[in-house]
């Protein structure tokens, strides 16, 4: 009895010596969890948010289409200023980058943040965009943009406010590939936190450091989503949503897509679209800061935003 | 020629003493299998187990089992339709006592009916291989249930395995002894 003593006090000490949560070693200088780099929304809003930019919107910017465009898991606005520079071209329609709540600022922000607060900006840009008349409002999500997007779905949100013309979902995330995911809540406070390595051009625009507290927070998003999913969500009236989905994806595992086209229908019952894109990019659409990016990538990108585009046009027509 | 002659002789061998051992004592038992897959679905389905004394005195037990998600997360929901054929073999530690621990191995096919042609890209089925361990009770009335928690070592990684397959699952089974 007293050996059985001994191994659980010795069991119970060791947890609770792993469980102390370690903290990473950040470099200030370098990376975006220090407390010197920033996202640049933050001190140029004008720049990235169009309720910044068009305080006092004329009739025929509020006609125009906006996009809303919210990025994933980690990252910042830079993971849509490819589609902000293609829209700055066209000058068909309007991009607004809106940082994720806990997302480029330090590592301490991002750790005390929860997926409610990461959705906290997509909600207050709707807002805002909604309240100063912009009638053709879309919503883009990458990655855990996604589940933020079908969040608002799912909790009635749009009822009170201008109905979203459409969704695009980018590589959505409803299962993680890494399945090691599903057991953060035991592994969790062992880990303290993961780390991610990036390319060179990527440095300062994605936390390199991921909290245990944050993988918390998306699991608890991504799980809750798919069992939305799993009970049916139906798109505001008049809504359109398209995915977009890499074949392979190490990051976003693909059936996702199979569970948002299953889960996901229109407010007439009918079925969303999908479109399986032949890579292995995960947000495919995001190919500034990456190494190895081929002519067919940016084909991929550059197809996605002209379509996006002519869908939006087809449905102001 | 002389090769098959020789697998012959001794595969019959095999099976005459296979098959006396088992007429002498065995135990054969079926029943339901309820699996909940951790973060995932609810797959379930119907087992089989058996033993012999000539399986080391019944510390040994062979298994087959055929879980579904058509038969648990799949009824009247929008989850992804998912079949689960296995085989297995386990040891029981205490096997002449009535609490029983188990450890084993499972073995079998794992397949995926995304349920449209868009998917096609997506891999469909992979192997299953798992690792198992847990508690069994028999109780007085010839019923066995056990309680069991597993780990799929091969598992959905976003390239060739299909993403619904989950690594970590509990398991309830409860049979009845033939």
């Amino acid at each position: 009895m007293k050996k059985l003593i001994y191994i659980s006090i010795t069991i119970v000490s060791a947890l609770l010596f792993a469980a102390c949560n370690p903290t990473p070693e950040i470099d200030n200088a370098t990376m975006l969890d220090g407390n010197q780099i920033f996202d640049a929304s933050i001190t140029h809003p004008e720049k990235y948010l169009v309720s910044a930019y068009l305080p006092s919107p004329t009739e025929l910017q509020k006609d125009t289409p906006i996009i809303i465009a919210a990025h994933g898991y980690t990252a910042t606005t830079f993971e849509w200023d490819e589609l902000r520079d293609y829209a700055d071209s066209a000058k068909t329609f309007y991009v607004s980058q809106v940082l994720l709540g806990g997302h480029g600022t330090s590592y301490e922000d991002f750790k005390q943040s929860s997926w409610q607060d990461w959705q906290s900006s997509i909600v207050e840009e709707y807002q805002k965009l909604s309240a100063k008349g912009f009638r053709n409002i879309y919503l883009a999500g990458s990655s855990t943009g996604a589940p933020l997007i079908l969040q608002m779905v799912k909790s009635g949100f749009f009822a009170n406010y201008t109905k979203p013309k459409g969704i695009f979902l980018i590589d959505p995330i409803v299962v993680s590939s890494n399945k090691t995911l599903t057991m953060v809540g035991l592994l969790g406070p062992v880990l303290g936190y993961t780390t991610v390595t990036l390319d060179s051009g990527e440095q300062g625009k994605w936390y390199i450091y991921r909290p245990q507290e944050t993988l918390k927070e998306l699991m608890s998003l991504i799980d809750l989503t798919r069992i939305d999913l799993q009970k049916g969500i139906t798109l505001p009236v008049g809504t359109y949503m398209k995915v977009y989905k890499s074949a392979i994806d190490e990051t976003a595992d693909p059936v996702s897509a199979v569970m948002i086209y299953k889960g996901m229908q229109t407010s007439t019952g009918g079925n969303i679209e999908v479109e399986m894109i032949d890579s292995k990019i995960h947000v495919f659409t995001r190919l500034r800061g990456r190494v190895g990016v081929t002519a067919t990538d940016v084909d991929k990108q550059q197809k996605t935003f002209k379509e996006m585009e002519s869908k939006m046009k087809l449905i102001a027509d | 020629m002389r090769k098959l002659h020789s697998f012959l002789i001794v595969f019959l061998a095999l099976t005459t003493y296979v098959s006396a051992q088992i007429r002498e004592n065995y135990d054969l038992k079926v029943g339901l299998v309820f699996q909940k897959t951790e973060s995932l679905y609810w797959e379930n389905g119907v087992g089989a187990d058996f033993t012999s004394d000539f399986l080391l005195n019944k510390q040994i037990h062979l298994k087959a089992t055929y879980l579904t998600s058509r038969l648990g997360s799949g009824i009247g929901s929008n989850a992804i339709l998912q079949d689960n054929f296995l085989l297995g073999a386990d040891w029981r530690f205490r096997s002449n006592k009535d609490l029983q621990i188990m450890a084993g191995l499972n073995a079998g096919i794992f397949v995926v009916d995304y349920g449209n042609p868009i998917f096609d890209v997506l891999p469909n089925s992979s192997m299953l291989l798992s690792v198992e361990t847990g508690l069994v009770y028999r109780f007085k009335f010839p019923v066995t249930a056990g309680l069991t928690v597993g780990y799929n070592l091969k598992s959905g990684n976003g390239v060739d395995v299909p993403g619904s397959l989950f690594p970590v699952f509990y398991r309830l089974s409860v049979f009845y002894n033939l």
